[in-house]
Order: structure tokens, then sequence, then C-alpha cells
């Protein structure tokens, strides 16, 4: 057969000529048969799935999952005659180095628009392999605060999630207001924090914005620790030693958990355990592993918004379905694919150009997050998103501020963690 | 100045049961010259065991370290007998590459069967305290390091006086010595890895009061127990347990006076001038 087709003088690149050939008559023949020939779109879901992140990459892939199979229920991307979307998982470990060969593998594997990754420093990576990328995709930022992200040039880069700008300003905006409510103002606060990109960054914003707000406690302490710490008696001790009316901490999950079982045995009061932007109180881990002990935790998050009927209707299929509240971390990773899917849908194309072109005209009014129309800056970021502050009461995470939305009154301050039983 | 003494506490109490961790790792390196790098691995599967035998039957921990220390002492021998004797004739970095990959299986093992989220062992003095004037003592803690310590006494006197005993030591200080004498060396290498892993399991459950946990726990514990053991001095008994205090204490001191962020720097200095100017370790016989 070969010698052949040498005989009659077809060689390689004549059959290629005439694949081309044949391949120009397709598009300009039959535009729509190949147009609808996209049937699926390949999301990259790349999260902490393993490693000391896992926990909250279990919840965040949940929230990526739960939106997919909504559009793909509602018809997938019409403008793409009902495409369907396909998540395509991807693990960063919590390691920069594999979250940047994650997003070179998935670009490889043909993934049309990226989504993650929770972690700061993480992300980073990713940012970069995208820019050197000599095909890059579109990157939506879903959680993951660090200011600086969007700020590297790259116009493949959005973040419909909020910016630790955001969060330092609303954490001592919400504080202030507290203060004014039970009209109790702390004078000594002491701030803990882990030593990873967005531990560094959200305590650099707290201390910008406390200065700019001219907060009236003083920071007499400020304690940092690294991420892969398993004992906290020490910094514990010395926060105590500094003698606090307000803890102000900004942990992980694990850390969370440690560092208020460790202020119960040593005994340290004070008038509220607030995160100024913590991704380890809201958790729902959080509150099951520490029962009583959770209880009146504050922190001021990046939320969604509970009078919404549009977020009444996802939170409630989310419990339904994974069997824990919607939260931070599920419901910040559902907007992502969701905004996402709305941007596929009007750019009509998986093409990264036109992707970036209808990303900058997005304007979505109903969506579930806290915060006003999410539409994008110039650089990338999402200018509605903002943040509520949460406390938690009967083992759930409900919302204390902004009054307009609060599900609660607030108890500020709170019971004293060695009196309750 | 009491923030200091509580450091001291604080180093003292954790540095126990590093101890009870770093012989076990000890024990195997002196015996295979092989390094577990999944001891820490070792450990958390350790950690869930007592985990499940709590929320199933509602053994408290400080009991079901007979359970786990014999079933982490079943894994280890098994990884002993089934691959590493397989390789104890191969290049360093062929050991290595094995026992990453053990550590990789165990800890996605436990992922899958266990889940990625924090367990915590909720028994009902798992928050007592008691105090000495300004200091406090954690009551778990406590209990752990002195278990720890009555643990690492039996091993010693296992070693010392048993005959089981004396033929692991004899097949770490003189193999083929041991061989001609008659000692059944791949049987004593079982045992001495099983015996190992036991320690680790056993400081695994004693932790598990006090540490929440999850599967990726393990990987700091083997650089720990790792450091501790090039500190005290590789396949040194004694060794291995003053470096367990040394390092809980200096990491505690660590972050009171220089800051947190820094704790476990000052061990891993600590380590850098052993190897600089004591490379056998402090109390290494220098081999």
């Amino acid at each position: 057969m070969a010698s052949r087709v040498k005989r009659a003088g077809v060689d390689r690149r004549t059959v290629l000529k005439g694949m081309g050939a044949a391949g120009a008559v397709g598009v300009l023949g039959f535009p729509a048969v190949l147009r609808a020939q996209v049937k699926e779109i390949k999301i990259g879901s790349i999260q902490p799935m393993t490693g000391p992140l896992a926990a909250i990459g279990k919840t965040t892939r949940q929230g990526n999952q739960l939106a997919v199979d909504h559009v793909n229920a509602a018809g997938g991307i019409k403008s793409m005659g009902g495409a369907k979307l396909t998540l395509v998982p991807g693990d960063t470990q919590y390691k920069p180095e594999v979250a940047r060969a994650e997003t070179e593998r998935l670009m490889r594997e043909g993934a049309h628009v990226l989504v993650g990754a929770f972690d700061s420093g993480t992300i980073n990576a990713m940012i970069q392999a995208i820019k050197q990328a000599t095909k890059p995709i579109p990157l939506m930022i879903d959680i993951g605060a660090a200011d600086q992200l969007t700020q590297q040039g790259s116009k493949y880069v959005f973040r419909s999630f909020v910016t630790t700008q955001t969060l330092g300003r609303k954490g001592i905006e919400y504080m202030l207001e507290m203060f004014k409510i039970s009209g109790v103002t702390p004078k000594r606060a002491v701030l803990l924090h882990v030593t990873d990109l967005f531990g560094q960054v959200q305590k650099d914003r707290t201390l910008e914005w406390h200065k700019k707000l001219n907060a009236p406690f003083e920071f007499v302490e400020i304690i940092a620790y690294p991420t892969t710490t398993q004992d906290l008696s020490t910094e514990v001790a010395k926060a105590k030693a500094a003698k606090p009316d307000l803890l102000l901490a900004v942990t992980r999950l694990n850390d969370a958990i440690l560092l208020v079982q460790e202020m119960y045995k040593q005994r340290v009061e004070v008038q509220a355990i607030m995160g100024p932007g913590n991704p380890g109180f809201y958790h729902p881990n959080f509150s099951k592993t520490l029962g009583k002990l959770a209880e009146y935790t504050l922190d001021n998050v990046p939320w969604y918004n509970p009078k919404s009927a549009l977020t009444q209707k996802v939170a409630a299929d989310y419990e339904k379905r994974f069997g824990e509240q919607l939260t931070t971390d599920s419901g910040w990773a559902y907007q992502g694919v969701m905004v996402v899917a709305d941007i596929l849908e009007r750019a009509g194309s998986t093409d990264p150009d036109k992707f970036v072109e209808a990303g900058r005209k997005t304007n979505i009014k109903d969506h579930v997050t806290s915060g006003g129309n999410i539409q994008f800056s110039e650089n990338g970021d999402n200018i509605g998103a903002s943040t509520a502050m949460i406390q938690i009461r009967d083992g759930r995470a409900r919302v204390v501020l902004p009054k307009e939305t609060a599900e609660t009154q607030l108890v500020y301050p709170v019971p004293k963690l060695w009196e309750r039983g | 100045m009491s923030l200091y003494v509580q450091a001291i506490v604080n180093g003292f109490l954790v540095g126990g049961v590093y101890s009870l961790m770093a012989l076990g790792l000890s024990l195997i390196f002196g015996v295979m010259r092989v390094i577990n790098f999944a001891h820490g691995d070792m450990m958390v599967w350790g950690m869930y065991l007592s985990y499940w035998l709590f929320v199933t039957a509602g053994v408290d921990p400080y009991l079901s370290i007979l359970v786990t220390g014999s079933a982490v002492f079943l894994l280890g021998a098994a990884v002993q007998k089934g691959l590493v004797n397989r390789i104890l004739d191969a290049p360093h970095e062929m050991q290595i590459l094995l026992m990453l990959g053990v550590a990789l299986v165990l800890e996605n093992v436990a992922l899958m069967v266990w889940g990625p989220d924090p367990r915590r062992v909720s028994t009902t003095y798992a928050l007592s305290t008691f105090w000495l004037g300004p200091i406090v003592f954690d009551l778990p803690k406590v209990a752990t390091f002195g278990l720890a310590l009555a643990l690492a006494l039996g091993l010693y006197l296992f070693l010392k006086k048993t005959d089981l005993g004396r033929m692991i030591r004899a097949a770490s200080d003189n193999q083929i010595g041991a061989l001609l004498v008659g000692t059944d060396i791949l049987k004593v290498f079982t045992l001495a890895f099983g015996i190992g892993a036991a320690c680790v399991g056993a400081a695994g459950s004693l932790m598990t009061p006090f540490l929440p946990f999850s599967p990726s726990t393990g990987l700091f514990f083997t650089v720990t127990s790792f450091n501790i053991v090039i500190i005290g001095g590789m396949g040194s008994f004694l060794g291995a347990f003053v470096g367990g205090l040394l390092v809980g204490m200096s990491e505690s001191l660590g972050a009171v006076i220089l800051v947190p962020s820094l704790k476990e720097i000052v061990s891993f200095v600590l380590l850098v001038l052993i190897l600089l100017f004591r490379p056998q370790g402090l109390l290494g016989s220098g081999r």
C-alpha cells in the first residue's frame, strides 16, 4: 500500500495540503456544522486537593462542580449550540511548583479556561505559567486575594474574588461599626498570622487600613508563625503576655483549630476572636471540630448574600448534595464557574482573546455572593466584590454585618471561652 | 520571665513525643542503614487508628496505643519483609526513592479512606490544664510525655536485657559478626523495622488528644524526626532521646526569643552547626 502511494507521487506534504484545502472548504461551506462540533468546553479546576489545604480543596471543587452541573442542566452554553461544560481536575498540593506544572499540563490537554486555586502563592505560579505559554488560556481566580495577582500585566487573568485591599478596608470598617453598636471599644489588640503569601499581604493590609481609618485600638504584638506549625502553645503564651482586649488572626484551617484550643487551655479571654479576613474560621470543619469553643468567633469574609433568592436556592442545593453549609470556599468557587459560563455565553467562542474581550464587558446583577454587580476592571479585578462580617452561632456561620443582609444580631463582647461549659 | 519558663515547659513536653518518634527512626537506621521516609505517615496511620477506635468503640487513645502500636508494627514489618529486604544492597538513592514511594502511598491511602478534613480526638480531658503559679500545664501533654518516657525506657530495657534486643544490637553493631554467630539477620531486620514503626505509631496515638491531624500531617514529623536523629547522632539511642527534647525546646524558645515564624529555623540552624562541627551527632559514636 505504502509503495503504491509513493509511486503515485503522493507524499506527506501533498496529503497535508489537500487536507488543508478540504478544511478550508469545510469552514467556508459549512460554518454552522463546524461550530456545533464544540460539544464540550473543558474547564480546568485547579485546587489544593492534597496536602495541608486538602480539606479546603474538597469544598472549592464541590463548588466548581455544582456550578458546572447547574449550567449543563440549564442547557449548556446556548450561543455555542448548547455546548456542555466539563470539569478537568488539577491539584496544586499547596505547592507553587506543582501548581505551575498542573497549569501547563491542563493547557496541553486542551483545557479552554482555568479556575482556581484558593491560595495566592500557588496562583502566582499559575499566572507565570500562563504568561510564558505560547497559547495562553484565560484564568478565572475563583478564590485568591493577594492584590498583586492581577497586577502582572497578563490580560488573561480575571478575578471574581475580592482583593486583600478590600478585605483589609472592610475588616477595619466593620470593626468600627461593631464598637459603635456595642459601645465597647478595645484598647489593645494582638494580630497572629501565618507566613504564606496571603497571610503576609493580609497582615499588611490590615495594618494599613488600621492606620488609615484611625482605629481606636493599638497593636501591642504581631505574631507570625509558619504554615506547617503543629503547636501554637508558645505563640498563644506570647499573645497572652501582651494582655490583649481583642485577638485578630489570619490562619488556615488546622491552625485555626489549634489556636482556639490553645486559647481555651491558657485562659486567654478577649472581647472577641476575629479574623480580619481569615480562611479558617468560617470552614464548616472549624465549628464541627471545636463545638462550643468555635461559637461567637467573628470573621470578615467574602460571603454570599443570604437574602437573595438565587443564593438561597444554590445554598439549599449545595447543602442537600454535600451535607454541609455553603461558605466562602464553596460559594465563591461556584460563582467563579458561573462567571466563566456567562462570559462564554457572550463570547460565543472558546477563543481566548474573544473570552478576554467579552470578560471586560461583564455585568452580572443577579449572583450569589456579597457585594454589587460583577464587573471587571482593566486589570481583571471584580470591582463589585465585597465582604460580610459573619459570626459562628449554633454551629453555623451567620451574617451580622452589613445590617441590610444580617441574619442575626451581633454578640460583642463575646462570652468567655472558659465559661461555656 | 514566666513566658520563658512557659516556653521551656511547652518545648519539653512536646520534645518527649519527638524523642519517641526519633527513637523509632534511629533504630531502623541503626540496624538496616535505611532511612524511613514514611516515618511521619506511619505515625499518621497510628493517629487515624486511635481516632477510629475512639469514635467507634470509645477506646481512650492512651489505651489504644496497644492496638495502634501492634498494627503499625505489622505495617512496618510488612514494609521491611516485602520491600526493604529486596533493596538492602541497592545504592542509597534507590532506598530513598522506595521509602518516599511508601510515604506517598500511605498518605494518599489515608486521604482516600479518611478524607482531607482535620480530625480531633475529643476526649473529656482533651482541654484540661493545671496551673503551677503563672505556668500552665497541658494535662494531655503531660500524660503523653510520661507515657512516651515510659515507652522509651521499655524499649531501652528490651534492647539491653533481652536476647532479641541483643540480637538487634549485634546486627546494628556488626552485621557480618552477627551472621557468623548464627543470627537470622533478615528476621532481625523485620523485627527492628516493626519496632521502629511501632514507636512512631504509638507516638501518633499519644499525640491525638492535643493535636488535630489530617493525612498531610506526616511530612512535618518525618522531617522533624530526621532532623532530631542527625542532631542526636544516627543510630544512637540516647542521642535520639536527647535530640528530641533539644529540638522541642529550641523551637519553643526560638518562638519567644526570635519570632515564631523563625521557630523551625532554630532547629535547622542547630542541625547545620552539628553537621559542621560534630558530624557524627551529639552522642553518635563517630563511625
